[in-house]
């Protein structure tokens, strides 16, 4: 589903060069949950952003679903993020002008689809997190745990094949923590292939496999 | 898309009020001034139905000369008609063209009534204006004798008052006089310059009798001098002692009728042209203050499959989404014009200066945002993200 091969990733600047990423080597199969653990500043959010296809790796190779994307231009990627990915931050990036069903529906917009379908897909999505009750709120009159529950459905109401989660749980207490764990199970046991990036070793417990970074490099 | 735009703009209108009533007012003086410009361009293109190069005016007073006007003025017309330099000349009342004085009157034929300019001039008046007769004829020295007044109509008129039918030789009344019976119809009659209406207007056939025409327009021959002028004036003025005569050039008195329909039409355009820079700078802060407030949502967007292409296009069309919000505002005041026949103009020229305004605020809108809203899909989704 997703093959890294041999990606670096530098930062430069005019009087110093990052190394964010060194040598990385991964191949994620369709259906597998994957979580990625490792200390601040490792690289994690660079090797997702890399995977998400919203920063170009320095060298080395991308593949999404069998497709190279090295020459991809930026239409193509975004078509690419729009269709076969899906994304949960752990801010939960959530547009506060727009109601609940209108920040769901926004991967839509960006694909031929009718107001009706959109709004049909949206409310479908809501319901499988739980919220079709709080459809017409906006973010700021919603929990952290409920906020996270409508970034869930913004990522899977274009049913991608792949789910990235970037510390979704990070900014919630436990209990809540739990109850999007069990929701990003739940949409794994349906299918979708889930990379998260969390500091919870008990989270990325339950997850089918680990991949462990340090300073950039893939230690596991 | 749009309708999403719709919803943001809409959610957040309180942020956006100002811009909004800016747009609105720029609009409303816009529209004002569109206007003016299509009502002022309407009338340009139009003939305005007589020559006035090589013609002077020659304005008589008497002061407080008031014995035996008439002859006198009889005299000064032969004198000036009989100089080689001249080719031809006429006489008529003060309101000769491109003066500043007006006389009008309301006629009525049947059950139609309408306002209408009047020139009393004499049977050379056309000859010497070089006046393009559509129907009929000139009035000449046998008309003196008629039981009713001759006159002779220009086009505007005969649409005013007879639509299709034929006029000539049909009597109406007047305000000021029992019956006129038509002779002739000229074409085009545009007495205050290019940039007037072509108004109705009547040309009586004057008597000669009451002094009243001290105004003589005189063609002159191509080559003419200030020479001639000089000399014209002293003969003149020692023929009608204690009398002023005044000489101006009819090309001269054009540029000062142009004048005094351009100078209103240039001040509301500075108006307009200041608003419409505060508008763009407006939109410019706007949009900056935005793109930099919003970077998180640009990233966002990014990621779930916006190209930089949509993300530009969601700027400028927010940009439009305001612009459209008080432009609505605008257009219910606007429409109001046409509905209501406000200055008895052209319902046409209403639409056009809607259409026009509409069309310059888009464009100014769109040139303003399309910088911004270009920095904007520049903006690295990863970047962004990561800022927050």
């Amino acid at each position: 589903m997703i093959k890294l091969t041999n990606i670096e990733k530098v930062y430069r600047t005019s009087t110093i060069e990052t190394l964010a990423l060194n040598n990385i080597n991964i191949d994620i199969k369709k259906g597998d949950f994957v979580s990625i653990m490792g200390p601040s500043g490792c690289g994690k959010s660079t090797l997702l952003n890399v995977m998400g296809l919203l920063d170009e790796p320095s060298s080395g190779s991308v593949e999404i679903g069998g497709q190279q994307v090295g020459k991809y231009r930026d239409k193509e990627l975004a078509h690419l993020r729009n269709q076969k990915i899906g994304f949960i931050f752990q801010s939960f990036h959530l547009i506060n002008d727009l109601s609940v069903i209108d920040n769901v529906e926004i991967p839509l917009l960006y694909r031929p689809s009718t107001n009706k379908s959109r709004r049909d897909a949206a409310r479908e999505a809501l319901e499988k997190v739980g919220l079709s009750n709080r459809m017409k709120h906006f973010p700021t009159q919603l929990s952290g745990g409920q906020k996270q529950r409508v970034a869930i459905a913004r990522a899977i109401v274009g049913n991608p094949e792949i789910i990235l989660a970037d510390e979704p749980t990070g900014n919630l207490d436990s209990a809540m923590g739990n109850e999007i764990l069990n929701i990003l199970l739940q949409l794994n046991a349906e299918g979708s292939t889930i990379i998260m990036v969390t500091h919870d070793e008990s989270m990325a417990k339950k997850t089918h496999r680990l991949i462990r970074l340090f300073d950039g490099s893939q230690v596991s | 898309m749009i309708r999403h735009l719709i919803k943001l703009i809409w959610n957040k209108k309180r942020s956006h009020t100002l811009l909004i009533v800016e747009i609105l007012a720029s609009f409303l003086v816009l529209f004002g001034v569109m206007s003016l410009v299509t009502y002022n361009m309407g009338n340009y293109l139009k003939p305005i139905g007589f020559e006035y190069e090589k013609i002077w005016t020659i304005n008589f007073s008497s002061n407080q000369d008031t014995t035996d006007v008439a002859g006198k003025m009889n005299l000064l017309y032969r004198k000036v008609a009989g100089y080689n330099e001249v080719e031809s000349a006429t006489r008529m009342s003060g309101n000769s063209p491109f003066s500043f004085s007006n006389s009008n009157t309301g006629i009525s034929y049947k059950k139609t009534h309408t306002m209408s300019d009047i020139y009393n001039t004499d049977e050379h008046f056309a000859k010497t204006l070089g006046l393009n007769l559509i129907q009929g004829k000139w009035y000449g020295r046998e008309d003196r004798v008629a039981k009713n007044t001759p006159v002779v109509i220009n086009r505007a008129t005969r649409d005013a008052l007879f639509g299709t039918e034929n006029p000539v030789g049909k009597v109406f009344d007047s305000e000021n006089e029992d019956k006129w019976r038509i002779v002739g119809v000229v074409d085009y009659f545009k007495g205050k310059g290019e940039y007037t209406a072509d108004k109705p207007a009547i040309f009586v056939l004057m008597d000669g009798k009451s002094g009243w025409e001290k105004t003589i327009l005189a063609k002159v021959k191509p080559g003419t001098d200030a020479n001639f002028e000089a000399k014209m004036i002293r003969e003149l003025g020692a023929m009608a002692k204690d009398w002023t005569v005044e000489v101006t050039y009819m090309s001269d008195q054009r540029v000062n009728q142009h004048n005094f329909s351009l100078v209103p039409m240039i001040i509301f355009l500075i108006i307009s042209v200041f608003l419409l820079i505060n508008v763009a700078m407006g939109l410019f802060g706007i949009l900056n203050l935005n793109i930099a407030r919003r970077r998180e949502e640009i990233g966002v967007r990014r990621a779930l499959g916006a190209t930089e292409g949509s993300i530009k296009s969601q700027f400028v069309g927010e940009m439009w989404v305001i612009a459209a919000f008080g432009i609505f505002i605008g257009l219910l005041f606007a429409v109001q014009f046409p509905i209501m026949s406000i200055f008895d103009l052209d319902p046409v020229i209403y639409i056009i200066a809607i259409l026009l305004s509409v069309f310059i605020i888009f464009l100014i809108v769109t040139l303003c945002s399309y910088y911004p809203s270009r920095q904007a899909a520049k903006i690295q989704p990863a970047m962004a993200l990561h800022e927050e």
